[in-house]
């Protein structure tokens, strides 16, 4: 607690905490839909400076390691501060590590911007298949903001994949494939299996004041050119000019619930003081960790509350081809993708499916990091061969719920003021089947490409963007933590917008099903206001 | 820590290429590249007293000849992986970004911004490939 007496605002009628994909899309609409409502966002970081972001300096390389982690735990280990107002997480129980941003944009300040939608029945995979849960509606519900959500987001791709149910024209053409994903188009070609572009929250053409992509690269380190669509550029300069205030550098402590019901938060400010904010409305967006640990330590007493942690396992197949290939050129997350394995197949062994993406290569300097040995002359041989000479498929496997993978609180107080937190996660034998089977048909499709030797990573611990499930929606208290609107179900004006609430994890990224939600509850909120 | 020490163990981490594929400059070892230790030896101590010792002493390290030295870094690796990743922490960023690396590598020197790369768009080719996944049909699963 900081010294001095708490600083008092006026109360508000909706507080947001999270200035990410889901709260800055649940911002805009609600504030579009009933202007006159006083809705404020506090925001644990700071924005990003476009001027000074390391794409544009001659250590970029070493930036992705340090202070451009994609961890947060690195970008601690760094010493160096920026915009993302990070804690610790303990995750040495977790198979995977959690990555994010924790800034204003949230974790599209360094995603990649790939930008799939869930499929139809990833909405009922317990109907379907038998396994996991239904979420309380379906992608009929969500269709109409996911279309939003493109828009808002702009979207480069190409209309009329069959994997998916028929979606608009996308606002953009598709990113150029490169040689790299013209290649590896050419073994999904040859074994007939389906591929297409991919939808990526990355402009090809100059979109909505924003610029082409001239594919630099290092999509993940910040985008300089403001290309790769993140909430700082996209939602939040709308929402702002709409009225919706955002305090930066506003750290939440507690949302204190009284009588059963959400009476405000009382957060530590810019200022290092104390401050207090009540509202008739608190909605938390902090992303699948952040939410479940402000959630807990506001002592919500949920018992799915941390439950279920999905992220999407992942494995890494890499070809080595004799022809040069492109290099880290163009948005790292987005060449193509395949879908020939994502609806379940009883014959396969497990239930539902795998999503296989082509990536761009990675710099120079992680290239050579990762290799084993790192060092000395074998280093140079395998730099030599891989460089400028591989493609890289992602095998992506969707997670389903278990309980026993969690997030939860520790003994320990952090220096932002919280309690620690830490994460439980363990792989499961059906997520690793999915992966062996997804590797399998990766070396198929490489090989069918004409790469000449093969390596696989069958798990790929640094990988853990998506942060979903632990304040779930449902229809029983016992077993979820909020309602299909995302209200929590022990405090109904308490509200949730961001990757918690995935009652279930399809295989694909989550950041377009993320600001859908998002907007879907501004609007039902607005309904209910209005 | 005498320079001759620090020298040794970067260019025994980076040894250079003697001999490079055809048409392309050879990689160059560590301290030609600009990899300097010195400034990083009193973090990295316990790490580099660990090679001297291995080595019988800071000088006899870099009289030793190269197989001798890989060896002793390959057993300080096993016995301290942690504080050898550090090593590798400070040695290969500096390398990877030296200009005459990128360039010996077929990249160049220059940030990713503001020049980025030139891609080609997709052209009526590749849209046309896609006819033949389109001509699968539906392979979406309704939710009912």
């Amino acid at each position: 607690m900081a010294a001095g007496p708490v600083v008092r605002h006026d109360d508000v009628d909706v507080l947001v905490v999270g200035a990410g994909l889901g709260g800055a899309a649940f911002c805009k609409r609600l504030a579009e839909r009933v202007p006159r409502l006083r809705i404020v966002c506090l925001e644990r970081g700071g924005w990003i400076d476009r001027a000074h972001l390391p794409a544009s300096g001659r250590h970029w390389q070493r930036a992705a390691l340090g202070p451009w982690a994609t961890s947060p735990n690195l970008r601690l280990r760094s010493g160096i501060r920026t915009a993302s107002a990070d804690y610790p997480i303990e995750d040495s129980q977790s198979a995977i590590k959690p990555l994010m941003w924790n800034g204003v944009g949230g974790s599209t300040i360094n995603w990649a911007a790939h930008f799939p939608r869930l499929h139809p029945s990833d909405f009922r995979i317990h109907s379907l298949d038998g396994v996991g849960e239904d979420w309380p509606f379906g992608y009929a519900e969500l269709e109409p903001f996911y279309d939003h959500n493109d828009i808002e987001m702009g979207v480069a791709g190409l209309a009329g994949d069959p994997a998916y149910p028929p979606k608009r024209a996308r606002p953009m053409p598709p990113l150029p494939l490169g040689r790299l994903g013209m290649t590896a188009a050419g073994g999904f070609d040859a074994l007939g299996w389906h591929w297409w572009p991919v939808d990526a929250a990355v402009n090809s053409i100059a979109y909505d004041g924003r610029a082409a992509c001239n594919h630099c690269g290092p999509c993940l380190i910040g985008c300089v050119n403001r290309a790769k669509s993140s909430t700082d550029e996209t939602y939040w300069p709308k929402a702002i000019a709409l009225g919706v205030e955002l305090r930066a550098n506003a750290i939440a402590q507690e949302i204190v619930i009284q009588g059963g019901r959400a009476a405000g938060v009382r957060y530590r400010g810019a200022d290092g003081r104390d401050h207090w904010q009540g509202a008739s409305y608190v909605v938390a967006a902090g992303n699948g960790i952040g939410t479940a640990r402000l959630l807990l330590a506001s002592g919500i007493d949920s018992p799915a509350l941390g439950r279920n942690l999905m992220f999407h396992p992942a494995a890494y197949v890499r070809g080595m081809f004799t022809e040069e290939l492109d290099g880290p050129v163009g948005p790292v997350g987005c060449a193509i993708y395949s879908h020939e394995f994502y609806e379940t197949d009883p014959a396969r062994g497990f239930k539902r499916g795998i999503h296989l993406q082509v990536t761009r290569e990675n710099a120079l300097l992680a290239q050579a990091m990762r290799l084993q040995p790192a060092w000395g002359r074998e280093a140079y041989g395998k730099l030599r061969e891989e460089f400028r000479h591989s493609i890289v498929i992602l095998v992506q496997a969707e997670d389903l719920p278990e309980v026993h993978n969690r997030v939860s609180l520790t003994d320990s107080l952090e220096a932002d003021g919280l309690p620690g937190v830490r994460l439980d996660y363990k792989l499961s034998d059906r997520s690793r089947r999915s992966l062996d089977f997804g590797i399998e048909r990766a070396e198929e499709v490489l090989r069918a490409a004409g790469a000449y030797r093969i390596e696989r990573l069958a798990l790929a611990p640094a990988t853990g963007w998506h942060l979903l499930g632990t304040a779930r929606m449902g229809r029983d208290p016992a077993t979820s933590v909020t309602d299909g609107r995302g209200r929590c179900h022990k405090a109904p004006n308490l509200l949730v917008a961001d990757g918690s609430l995935f009652t279930t994890a399809g295989a694909v990224n989550p950041g377009s099903t993320i600001g859908a939600l998002g907007l879907r509850i501004g609007e039902e909120l607005a309904r209910e206001i209005a | 820590m005498n320079p001759d020490f620090l020298r040794a163990v970067v260019d025994t981490l980076l040894p250079g290429e003697a001999v490079a594929p055809a048409g392309v400059p050879s990689l160059p070892a560590g301290s030609p590249a600009g990899v300097d230790l010195a400034p990083h030896a009193e973090s990295l101590t316990s790490v580099l007293a660990a090679i001297a010792r291995a080595a019988g002493g800071e000088s006899n390290f870099p009289a030793a000849d190269e197989n001798r030295r890989t060896a002793i870094l390959q057993s300080v690796q096993r016995d301290m992986p942690e504080a050898f990743a550090r090593l590798l922490g400070v040695v290969l960023p500096d390398y990877y970004e030296a200009p005459a690396v990128l360039n010996a590598l077929g990249w160049r020197s220059e940030p990713p911004q503001p020049m980025g790369h030139a891609v080609p768009a997709m052209d009526d080719a590749t849209l046309a490939r896609l006819e033949r996944v389109k001509s699968g049909g539906r392979r979406w699963r309704d939710d009912a």
